[in-house]
């Protein structure tokens, strides 16, 4: 994190005003906010609607946080090396059909995952070496490869796709479930550990050094001998597989396959990562602070639908927030302070 | 340098490459399969169908052009904002159907969004994409909210303007961006997408600039939704925003870097015209949406790889 730390240092000064705004502008600063903001969003919930914070509300929010969390990994990671992934929402959406059709042909379901995944990874690759190779925006490339996977997907189901996932998928992401003793889904300890482990490499492994490092000085890194192209690759795919592990766990959510089922992750993913105090720029951002995202753009829905506002209505609402929030604590430094 | 046919044309290659021969080519094919549509006697329909996504495409580019992660992602969703207004507040609700009206309230809408998003960028200086999907879900929500359900008609004048009138609307476009490129403003414009730093120590008045930028891309965009209007003859409230990002595709396909500063409108519609003709011939073909859809991807991956492998052979020649 260290790398972080210094690049997010503004103008020197004293005073007590100006050290609250420059640690609000510093990436834990962001993180805070992002998790303060959200704690704020359930109070206001639990305060003005009755049965907000019922166990089984506060399920829901966990599960559906949780599954945004894991599409939201991958998100994450592009952003870090200065990129973005449009393909997300087609990639789950691909293997939501896929992993569907597939277990539906009586195939075994750990095979359908491997060959899901696989799939997902070597396109996720591909994303990264047209972008980073030929220096192509990874906006377009991943946007182009994305249309041709659900255009792919909808000819091989001719628009109808069947199949559903096994029971214990759907119990691993059932609302009304329990990972033993506790009395949510195993998909939120699952997180959890998941998001444990993602800090962890992100800011103690060689991987998550190079990240920073690509994303915030694409020259200068490959002095340090980093390969680009390579970590563009890995990072790509990594995205994409983790696109992948959402669409299956989004079957057994749902319960049936639905070729149209990651859309709604397409903006999602990108809001939840710049909440969490990500500069879309690269170099900058942390999963902690996604999650924060994540609960912050959850509790808003939620609250808003629980205020009795219509879907047109929640999005606008949800459209003015994300500008508030980050006008709060994401604005940019002047041209002026960047010489 | 003196301005030959020889020297624009070259020019044009240079900025737009690959997309130019694209265009040659899918023209040719276009005149093969369906030599009907493409007569003389049909170009104002033919027009008034490519006129939205070329409208979108030219609208996209400004912010593009200056750089610094530029971008405008509420192009569609403010297209089908202007048809809203126009058709159900304006013309249904209002009974006003005067063009001296409904041109220049739709005008102003636009860069009334386009100062919004300009000043989120410039002023509170939040990254343009995450600025402008703010406006992209307000503009959606606000949309459905003032139009639950498609509605009609439109003005008979409207509706001319994607029939024998097509071309008005597109020169009009086209007109006010050959006007801005005259100014001192289109230099400081491409100076500051290539190099915001460099810019602002030679005194260029970057916020303004840029500021500017997003009004232009929000006039234009209100101008392709009178095209999108004029084409479908109503207000549907779910249109705009599939505008979005194939214009932006459109405009990476017409050679504008979307890093800045390089590239220019008339590239950008030809990246758009691109992309009709494709679904022109595809349509022609009689493939199901599926096939379509993939060739689109797959185009457009091609086409950018294509130009990246050109533009690498240019600079290496320059080298």
């Amino acid at each position: 994190m260290a790398i972080v730390e210094t690049r997010t240092g503004e103008r020197p000064g004293t005073g007590f005003a100006l050290r609250i705004r420059s640690s609000l502008a510093g990436t834990n600063g962001r993180i805070l906010m992002a998790f303060l903001i959200a704690g704020v969003l359930h109070l206001v919930g639990t305060l003005v609607i009755p049965g907000y914070s019922s166990p089984f509300a506060i399920r829901a929010l966990l599960v559906i946080a949780a599954l945004l969390a894991v599409a939201s990994i991958g998100q994450t990671l592009v952003v870090i090396l200065g990129g973005i992934d449009l393909s997300i929402p087609f990639i789950i959406g691909f293997a939501n059909v896929v992993a569907a059709q597939l277990y539906g042909d009586k195939w075994n379901f750990a095979l359908v995952c491997l060959f899901v995944i696989v799939v997902a990874m070597l396109i996720g690759a591909l994303n990264g070496y047209i972008s980073r190779r030929l220096d192509i925006h990874p906006l377009i490339v991943t946007l182009g490869i994305g249309m041709i996977m659900q255009g792919s997907v909808l000819l091989w189901t001719a628009g109808f796709p069947s199949g559903s996932a096994p029971p214990y998928v759907s119990a691993f992401v059932s609302i009304g479930g329990s990972a033993g003793p506790l009395p949510f889904p195993w998909v939120v300890p699952a997180l959890v550990v998941l998001a444990a482990l993602i800090v962890v490499v992100l800011a103690r492994t060689p991987y998550g050094r190079r990240l920073y490092a690509l994303g915030s000085n694409p020259g200068a890194a490959s002095l340090a001998l980093i390969d680009p192209v390579r970590m563009w690759m890995l990072t790509f795919s990594l995205s994409a597989m983790f696109a992948a592990v959402t669409g299956i766990l989004l079957l057994g959510f749902t319960g049936s396959a639905y070729g149209d089922v990651g859309q709604p992750y397409l903006f999602q993913t990108i809001a939840a990562v710049v909440v969490g105090g990500a500069a879309l720029v690269g170099g900058r951002g942390s999963y902690l602070g996604t999650i924060a995202g994540v609960l912050v753009l959850t509790e808003i829905n939620t609250l808003l639908i629980g205020l009795g506002f219509q879907p047109a209505a929640v999005q606008a609402s949800l459209g003015a927030v994300i500008i508030l929030l980050v006008s709060i604590y994401g604005r940019e430094k002047h041209v002026s302070m960047t010489i | 340098m003196t301005k030959t046919p020889l020297h624009i044309l070259q020019r044009l290659w240079r900025d737009t490459g690959f997309a130019l021969v694209l265009l040659v080519i899918l023209l040719v094919v276009n005149l093969i399969l369906n030599p009907t549509r493409f007569q003389p006697s049909a170009w104002g329909s033919l027009i008034g169908l490519a006129a939205p996504l070329i409208g979108a495409a030219v609208a996209s580019a400004p912010v593009i052009l200056g750089g610094r992660g530029g971008i405008d992602i509420s192009v569609g969703p403010l297209m089908g904002f202007v048809n809203a207004i126009v058709i159900q507040l304006l013309f249904l609700k209002a009974g006003i159907s005067s063009p001296f009206v409904i041109i220049p309230a739709a005008l102003l809408i636009g860069a009334a969004i386009g100062a919004i998003n300009g000043a989120l960028t410039t002023l509170v200086r939040i990254q343009p994409i995450v600025a402008t999907l703010g406006t992209y879900l307000v503009l959606t929500g606000v949309t459905l909210t003032i139009l639950p359900a498609p509605i009609g008609p439109a003005p008979a004048w409207l509706k001319a303007l994607a029939g024998p009138w097509s071309a008005l609307p597109l020169i009009a476009l086209f007109a006010a961006w050959w006007t801005i490129r005259r100014l001192p403003y289109y230099d400081q414009l491409m100076a500051i997408g290539s190099d915001d730093r460099a810019a602002y120590t030679a005194g260029v008045n970057v916020t303004r600039v840029r500021f500017i930028a997003y009004v232009i891309t929000g006039v234009f965009a209100a101008i392709a939704g009178l095209m999108l209007t004029a084409l479908i003859g109503s207000a549907d409230p779910n249109i705009g925003q599939a505008y979005t990002l194939i214009s932006i595709a459109a405009v990476a396909l017409g050679g504008v870097s979307l890093a800045g500063g390089r590239g220019g409108l008339v590239g950008a519609s030809i990246g758009a015209i691109d992309i009709f003709l494709l679904q022109s011939v595809l349509t022609a073909f009689n493939v199901s949406t599926y096939v379509l859809q993939i060739a689109y991807g797959a185009i457009l991956v091609v086409a950018v790889i294509l130009t990246a492998v050109q533009e690498r052979a240019a600079r290496g020649r320059e080298v």
